[in-house]
């Protein structure tokens, strides 16, 4: 159904043409708002916070998994894992258990650190094997 | 000599696969170290590419988790913004095509224009007045006549009429305030030979069309990519006795072209497993079992990734990258000791 | 209440001129096109459904001229 929306205009926006110059880094300066609430404790945390579940909104598996995998390659935790509890909810649960040397908070903040640093070597790497150049530009075709 | 299989491979037998999980956790195997270190996965992990151009590549990823490698390509298809046409303001449109369906072909035509100038158009807000910042404006018009120098008997509408086909290269894009410093080359379709309506005598479209950032996740029209996949190295071990003569030819067929050679001593070799189909036809033959183990490599990931056009592939890869650490870096901020 | 009695002013439903058993008068010429040949027609109620330039039976109504927006999804 067609809206009953009124035509947009394009305004020329030359307000705006005296700011700051110039967005070449749109996507690194806006900063969406975040919902303070993208991250909970769960109510049943262990008093100690040796064991605790977490709510995370807006993230899926994209996240869940690899956050899970980082958080369960550290000795000191004894379990992780991660649920999406309804497909139609915009939430991601994640459990964590340690073995008592530290917090579950403590455990996803070394995971979060981790997986930053883990994504910061592939991008190096990544930029490294394109800068040399010496690959080929058409997909090899087989005789 | 018994064949152990190396823990990062994954078996494949004729009817089912083994060792699908990673084991690399610590406490997986007593007494060893598998705690993550900085150090050790930067040692370990590789990256390869196979080839590269402007619309399509082929790159590998060594050394990673299937957890990782997964992440990177939901990324790719979901989260990377990208521009494309969103409203389409129909003043004219007497052609067979119906306005809404001509309005969602629009859509998914892929963009040429870079997303990293733009700005969030925030829908949500009815309050909200585009601007040169978050919008791009693309005209169509067009016009179906006869064609009065028709060659004799010709029954192509091509030449019976003008304008009787409307291509994706007929959208005009008007520039609007600092844009024109975005995209000195103006915006066009990554593909020009996309066909729109096609048109007779009489019938004319004439719409006004706006484009904004979204996200694959909101609709398949802003996935920076046709496709986003990856596969595992596969692995081809020829155990025992070497496979000679006869049989080392029919070895060889049953495998893809180049797969596997037979060397001077007659022998067949696994020449490039790469190009292995794992069809799992040599599993069939009864004189070839227990001579091949066939697997893949678990932290091997050959990625392909198809651009529609908006961005190079390599690019596309690096924004999945930094948009997992953005990610992370974002829950960073939460304090959640307190 | 008896349909001949009452007809709200502003009512000009073909389904209560036809009731009415009374001739719709056009407040103005419509103009059709020829599906044939594009050539515009008026066209008044007792005219024959036929195109002055061609003789072709179908005519189209003309679209609206008012900007009809879509999202493209």
């Amino acid at each position: 159904m067609p809206s009953k929306k009124q035509e947009v205009e394009v305004s020329e926006a030359v307000e705006i043409a005296d700011q700051e110059m110039v967005d070449t880094e749109a996507l690194e300066e806006e900063i969406p708002v975040i919902d303070s609430n993208k991250i909970q404790i769960l109510p049943g945390a262990s008093e100690d916070g040796t064991a605790a579940s977490f709510r995370i909104l807006q993230e899926d598996h994209t996240l869940g998994n690899a956050l899970r995998y980082i958080i369960m390659k550290n000795p000191e935790v004894e379990f992780c894992g991660y649920s999406i509890p309804h497909p139609s909810e915009a939430a991601m649960n994640l459990r964590i258990q340690t073995y008592g040397e530290i917090t579950a908070v403590q455990a996803l903040e070394k995971g979060l650190d981790d997986l930053v640093d883990l994504c910061n070597v592939i991008e190096s790497e990544f930029k490294e094997a394109i800068s040399k150049k010496d690959y080929e530009t058409s997909q090899p075709i087989d005789n | 000599m018994a064949y152990t299989k190396p823990r990062n491979r994954v078996g494949i037998e004729h009817d089912r696969v083994t060792d699908v999980s990673s084991t690399d956790f610590p406490g997986y195997y007593p007494g060893e170290d598998h705690s993550w270190s900085i150090e050790k996965f930067k040692n370990h992990f590789k990256v390869h590419i196979e080839y590269l151009n402007e619309l399509n590549s082929e790159f590998d990823l060594i050394g990673v988790d299937p957890s990782i490698a997964n992440a990177f390509r939901r990324i790719m298809i979901s989260e990377i913004p990208t521009l494309a046409i969103e409203y389409v303001y129909i003043e004219n449109n007497t052609s067979i095509i119906q306005d809404e369906v001509l309005a969602h072909r629009l859509g998914l035509i892929p963009l040429k224009a870079n997303p990293d100038y733009m700005h969030w158009f925030k829908k949500d807000d009815p309050e909200f007045e585009p601007t040169d910042y978050d919008t791009l404006v693309l005209h169509l018009s067009a016009k179906c006549t006869v064609n009065p120098n028709a060659p004799e008997g010709t029954t192509d509408p091509k030449m019976l009429y003008n304008n009787a086909h409307v291509y994706a290269r007929d959208i005009v894009y008007e520039p609007q305030g600092h844009q024109t410093e975005w995209y000195p080359d103006g915006v066009t379709a990554a593909n020009p030979d996309i066909l729109i309506a096609k048109l007779r005598p009489g019938q004319e479209i004439d719409l006004s069309m706006h484009c904004i950032l979204g996200i694959g996740q909101d609709h398949a029209k802003f996935s920076p990519v046709a496709t986003a996949s990856y596969r595992l190295l596969p692995t081809i071990d020829i155990i025992g006795e070497p496979i000679t003569g006869e049989l080392a030819s029919k070895f060889k067929s049953c495998f893809p072209k180049g797969v596997v050679a037979i060397n001077s001593k007659g022998e067949a070799v696994v020449k490039d497993a790469r190009k292995d189909t794992v069809s799992r036809e040599v599993l069939r033959h009864p004189e070839f079992e227990g001579r091949v183990k066939l697997g893949r490599q678990r932290d091997h990931f050959i990625y392909c990734v198809e651009s529609t056009g908006a961005i190079p592939p390599d690019q596309i890869f690096l924004k999945s990258v930094q948009l997992l650490k953005k990610k992370c870096e974002i829950l960073r901020k939460f304090n959640l000791s307190a | 209440m008896n349909r001949d009695t009452f007809l709200p002013p502003t009512s000009q439903t073909s389904n209560s001129a036809a009731a009415a058993g009374r001739a719709y008068q056009p407040t103005q010429a419509i103009t059709y096109l020829c599906a044939n040949c594009a050539a515009p027609n008026t066209l008044s109620r007792s005219d024959p459904v036929r195109c002055r330039e061609c003789g072709h039976r179908v005519l189209y109504k003309q679209r609206t001229r008012r900007m009809v927006q879509f999202e493209a999804r």
